[in-house]
C-alpha cells in the first residue's frame, strides 16, 4: 500500500506539473505570466459555455416540474456527463495505460501491475473531474435550490460528484484491456491520433447541426417544450443505462427506497473498480509487452530508386520548406490541427443550407441582389481570413522543432532563409485554406469570378501580414521543451496570440471599411484601401521578423 | 583547425561555470580526444564550437572562421554528431541524407557516391526507406553520422560517438576517423572510453570542472614514465 501511494503522489505530481510549478512560481518568475494567462482564458472560455449550459438546464427543470419529474434535470445531466466521460476516456485511457512516458519507466519496477493501472485510473479520473463536475455541478444546484431537498441531498451529491467518471471509466479501461490484448494499438499510434481528432471534429459538426435547428427567439421556452414533448425517451435512455438511474433516484428521493438505489450506486462503482483491478493483473502487462514491438516498413530500396531520389540537388530554402511540409503532413496531431479549421469553416458555412435549407433560400435570393454586393464580398472576405489564419502552422514553425532544434542551429544557413522556408510554409497551407473556403463561399452566394478574386487577393495579403505576426511571435517565444507533439501545438500560448492577431486584423478591416463608407467611398476603393493597408502592414512586420530572425536565432540554444 | 582561445560559460547567471578560460589549438590532421569526468564541461565547450550555445567570453575559430562573426561559413567547416542525434523522426534516412546534402549544397553526382557509400557502409540500405522513428538508437546514430560526413567537413566534431554503436559500427566509426584525417581534416570527439582515446587520438585533452587541466600526446601526458596508462593519469588528474 505504502507504494501505491508514493506511486499515485508521484504520478499526481507529474501529471499536473506541480514541482515544476513551484519552480516556475519560486525560481522561473519571469515566466509567472504564461500559466495565469492560460488559466484565465480557460476560465473565461469555459465559464461563457457554462452559463449557456445552466440556461438550457433551467429549460430542462421548468419542463420536468410541469411533468412532476422535476429529477430529469439531474438526469439529463448524469448521462451527459457519462457520456462525455465515455468518450473522452477512450483516448484518455488508451494514452494514459499504453503510450504514457514513464510506462517504460514504472513496468521494471518491482510493482504489481494493479498498482500501476489504479494510479493511471485515479489521474485520468482526477482529469476528468474538469469535464464531470461542471456537467453535473449546475444541475446539482439547479435541483437543491428548486427543491430544497435537505442536507443529505448536498452531502451525497458530494459522493455523486467524486463517483460518476467511475462507472464510464471501468467500462472503457476494461474495453480498452481487452482490445489491446486483441490489436496492438501501440504500433498504429498515428491512427489514433487521427481517429480521436475526427471524431472531436464530427462532435462540433454535430453540436453546430443540433444548434442550427434551434429556432431563433426565446431558446429555453423551446428546449422546456422539447423536454414535455420527450421526457418518456430520456427516462427510457436513463433506463437503458441504469447507473444514471440509480445516481438520479438515489440523490433525488430522500425515502428508503432513495438510500437504496444511492447504495446500490456506490457498491456497483466500487464493484467495478475491483473487478478492472483484476482484470488489470491478468492483462494489463500482457497487451502491453505485446506491442513494444517495432513496426518497420522494411521497404527495401533497390540501388536504382536509391539513385533515382538523389537525381535532383535542391536551394536550402526549398530543401526546408519541403521537410517542413513533409513533417507536417505525417505527424498527425499537425496536420490535423493545422487542417481542421479550414476544413470545418467550410463545413460550418454549408450547415445552415442543409440543416435549414427553406430559410435559407429566401435569405439568399436576399442576399444575391445586387445592392448587398459589397457587404457580401467583404464579409465573404472577412470570413475567408478567419478560417485560412486560424491554423497553428506559423505560430508554432519554431516551436514544433523541439528537440531538432539544434539542426536548425548547426547547419550552414542563414536564419532568414530558414524562417522564409517557414513562412513560405504557413502560405501554402494558408493558401489552401483560401482557395477552399473562397470556393466554397463563392458557388454558395454564386459570386462572379472578379469578386472571388478580389476575396483571394484580400486574404493572401492578409495571410501574409497574419502569418509574419504568427512567426514573429514563435521566433521571440517559442516552446522548444516537448515530449509529445501535441504539447507543441496544443499546449502552446502563441496560438492564442495568433487567435487575437487574426481577429486584432478583422476588427482593424472592420473600423477601415465602416470608415470609408460613411466618406461614401466607392466599393473598390473600399477593396484597394484594405488590401493596400494589409500590404504595409505586412512590411514592416517582415522587416522585423528578418531583422530579429538572426539575433533570436543565436540567443536560442539548443 | 580549430583554435579557442579563452572560452568561458556558465550556467544560472554565473552560479555554475561550466567552462572556465580554456583555451585549445587542434592542428589540421589531427585526431584529437577530449576527456573529462560527467559534468567537466565537455558537451558544453563542443556546442559552444558548433554553435548550438553561446560563449559568454573567447572566441572559436574554426578553419580560419571566427564562429561568433563569421558563424555560416564556420559551420560549413563543421560536420558534427550529438551524444543523443534527435534527428527528424517523420522523415525516411533516405529523405534525411538528402536533406543533408541539400543543406551543405553537395553536387548530385558527389552526394550519390557518398550516400550510397556510406548507407552500405553502415547496413541501413535496407532501412533507407523507412521513416527513422522505426530505427533503433545505434540506426539513428549512424543515420546522422552518415548526414554529418556528406560535405566532406574539415572539423569532424563527435559528443560520444562510441555509445550506442555495436562493435562492428564501432570498428567502422574509428576506420573512418582515421581515414578522415588522412585526408587533411580534424576530428574531434568526446569520450569516455578511454582505451579508444589511447589507441586512436594523436594528442588528448582533459577537462575538468570546466579548465582544461591536461594536453597532448599519450607521451606528453605520461611524462617520461611509459608504464603509465591513460586511465592512471586521467584518475590522477581528476582526483585532485
Amino acid at each position: 500500500m505504502k507504494q501505491f501511494i508514493s506511486l499515485l503522489i508521484t504520478s499526481l505530481n507529474v501529471n499536473f506539473g506541480i514541482s515544476a510549478l513551484r519552480y516556475r512560481f519560486t525560481k522561473e518568475k519571469k515566466h509567472l505570466w504564461e500559466p495565469i494567462l492560460i488559466g484565465l482564458s480557460i476560465i473565461l472560455g469555459g465559464g461563457s459555455i457554462i452559463a449557456l449550459y445552466t440556461v438550457f438546464l433551467q429549460g430542462v427543470y421548468k419542463g420536468g416540474q410541469m411533468l412532476n419529474s422535476p429529477e430529469l434535470v439531474l438526469l439529463i445531466a448524469i448521462l451527459a456527463c457519462q457520456f462525455m466521460v465515455f468518450i473522452f476516456g477512450i483516448f484518455y485511457v488508451i494514452s494514459a495505460f499504453y503510450f504514457s512516458n514513464d510506462i517504460d519507466l514504472l513496468v521494471p519496477l518491482p510493482l504489481k501491475p494493479y498498482h500501476i493501472l489504479a494510479s493511471k485510473f485515479i489521474i485520468i479520473m482526477v482529469n476528468e473531474y474538469l469535464v464531470a463536475w461542471p456537467v453535473l455541478l449546475p444541475a446539482i444546484i439547479i435541483y437543491g435550490t428548486g427543491m430544497r431537498p435537505g442536507l443529505m441531498y448536498w452531502l451525497k451529491s458530494l459522493l455523486v460528484l467524486l463517483l460518476t467518471p467511475v462507472i464510464p471509466l471501468v467500462l472503457v479501461s476494461i474495453f480498452v484491456l481487452i482490445l489491446m490484448r486483441v490489436v496492438s494499438i501501440r504500433k498504429n499510434r498515428d491512427v489514433l491520433v487521427v481517429l480521436g481528432s475526427l471524431l472531436g471534429l464530427l462532435l462540433g459538426l454535430t453540436i453546430n447541426y443540433f444548434a442550427q435547428k434551434l429556432p431563433e427567439g426565446n431558446s429555453q421556452q423551446f428546449i422546456q417544450d422539447m423536454i414535455v414533448a420527450r421526457a418518456d425517451v430520456i427516462k427510457l435512455i436513463g433506463q437503458r443505462v441504469p447507473p444514471s438511474t440509480w445516481a438520479t433516484y438515489g440523490l433525488a428521493m430522500q425515502t428508503l427506497e432513495g438510500w437504496m438505489y444511492f447504495i446500490l450506486y456506490l457498491l456497483i462503482s466500487l464493484t467495478l473498480f475491483g473487478l478492472l483491478m483484476w482484470l488489470g493483473n491478468l492483462f494489463f502487462y500482457k497487451g502491453l509487452l505485446a506491442g513494444q514491438e517495432v513496426n518497420r516498413g522494411r521497404k527495401k530500396l533497390s540501388a536504382q530508386s536509391i539513385n533515382a531520389q538523389l537525381e535532383k540537388a535542391s536551394s536550402p530554402v526549398i530543401a526546408l520548406f519541403l521537410k517542413e511540409w513533409k513533417l507536417f503532413l505525417r505527424t498527425p496531431v499537425y496536420a490535423m490541427n493545422g487542417l481542421a479549421g479550414m476544413i470545418m469553416v467550410p463545413f460550418l458555412i454549408l450547415m445552415p443550407f442543409i440543416a435549414r435549407a427553406e430559410e435559407m433560400k429566401a435569405l439568399l435570393t436576399q442576399i444575391r441582389q445586387p445592392q448587398f454586393a459589397m457587404q457580401v464580398t467583404l464579409g465573404s472576405a472577412g470570413l475567408v481570413l478567419f478560417a485560412s489564419s486560424i491554423n497553428i502552422v506559423a505560430c508554432t514553425s519554431i516551436s514544433r522543432e523541439g528537440k531538432t532544434f539544434w539542426i536548425s542551429k548547426m547547419i550552414p544557413v542563414p536564419a532568414r532563409q530558414q524562417v522564409t522556408a517557414k513562412l513560405l510554409h504557413s502560405m501554402a497551407i494558408s493558401g489552401i485554406g483560401v482557395v477552399v473556403t473562397t470556393a466554397v463561399i463563392g458557388i454558395a452566394l454564386k459570386l462572379s469570378i472578379i469578386r472571388m478574386f478580389t476575396i483571394f487577393i484580400l486574404c493572401l495579403l492578409g495571410n501574409v501580414l497574419l502569418n509574419a505576426l504568427n512567426l514573429l511571435i514563435d521566433l521571440l517565444h517559442p516552446r522548444l521543451e516537448w515530449d509529445n507533439p501535441q504539447e507543441a501545438v496544443k499546449q502552446n500560448l502563441n496560438g492564442l496570440f495568433s487567435i487575437l492577431f487574426t481577429l486584432a486584423v478583422l476588427a482593424l478591416s472592420a473600423i477601415l471599411t465602416a470608415l470609408l463608407v460613411q466618406l461614401r467611398a466607392s466599393e473598390w476603393i473600399i477593396h484597394a484601401a484594405l488590401g493596400l493597408t494589409m500590404g504595409f502592414l505586412a512590411i514592416p512586420t517582415l522587416a522585423i521578423l528578418y531583422t530579429l530572425a538572426e539575433s533570436q536565432y543565436r540567443r536560442l540554444e539548443a | 583547425m580549430l583554435r579557442i582561445s579563452n572560452l568561458s560559460k556558465s550556467y544560472n547567471r554565473g552560479a555554475v561555470k561550466a567552462v572556465d578560460g580554456l583555451s585549445l589549438h587542434v592542428k589540421p590532421g589531427e585526431i584529437f580526444g577530449f576527456l573529462g569526468p560527467n559534468g567537466a564541461g565537455k558537451t558544453t565547450t563542443i556546442k559552444m564550437i558548433v554553435g548550438l550555445l553561446n560563449p559568454d567570453e573567447g572566441s572559436i575559430i574554426v578553419n580560419g572562421y571566427d564562429n561568433q562573426k563569421n558563424p555560416i561559413e564556420a559551420k560549413k567547416s563543421i560536420g558534427y554528431v550529438p551524444d543523443n542525434p534527435v534527428v527528424y523522426d517523420n522523415l525516411t534516412g533516405m529523405e534525411y541524407l538528402n536533406f543533408m546534402a541539400d543543406i551543405y549544397q553537395v553536387p548530385v553526382t558527389l552526394r550519390k557516391e557518398r550516400i550510397n557509400y556510406f548507407l552500405e557502409m553502415f547496413d541501413l540500405t535496407d532501412a533507407a526507406g523507412d521513416l527513422i522513428k522505426s530505427y533503433s538508437h545505434g540506426m539513428k546514430q549512424k543515420i546522422a553520422l552518415a548526414g554529418a560526413l556528406l560535405h566532406n567537413p574539415a572539423l569532424w566534431i563527435m559528443d560520444e560517438p562510441m555509445v550506442g554503436l555495436d562493435p562492428k559500427s564501432s570498428h567502422l566509426l574509428k576506420e573512418l576517423m582515421r581515414q578522415h584525417c588522412q585526408k587533411g581534416n580534424t576530428v574531434f570527439f568526446s569520450t569516455h572510453i578511454l582505451e579508444v582515446a589511447e589507441r586512436l587520438c594523436d594528442r588528448i585533452g582533459i577537462i575538468h570542472r570546466g579548465k582544461l587541466i591536461a594536453v597532448g600526446t599519450l607521451d606528453e601526458l605520461r611524462r617520461g614514465e611509459q608504464s603509465e596508462t591513460l586511465e592512471n593519469i586521467f584518475l590522477e588528474l581528476t582526483e585532485q
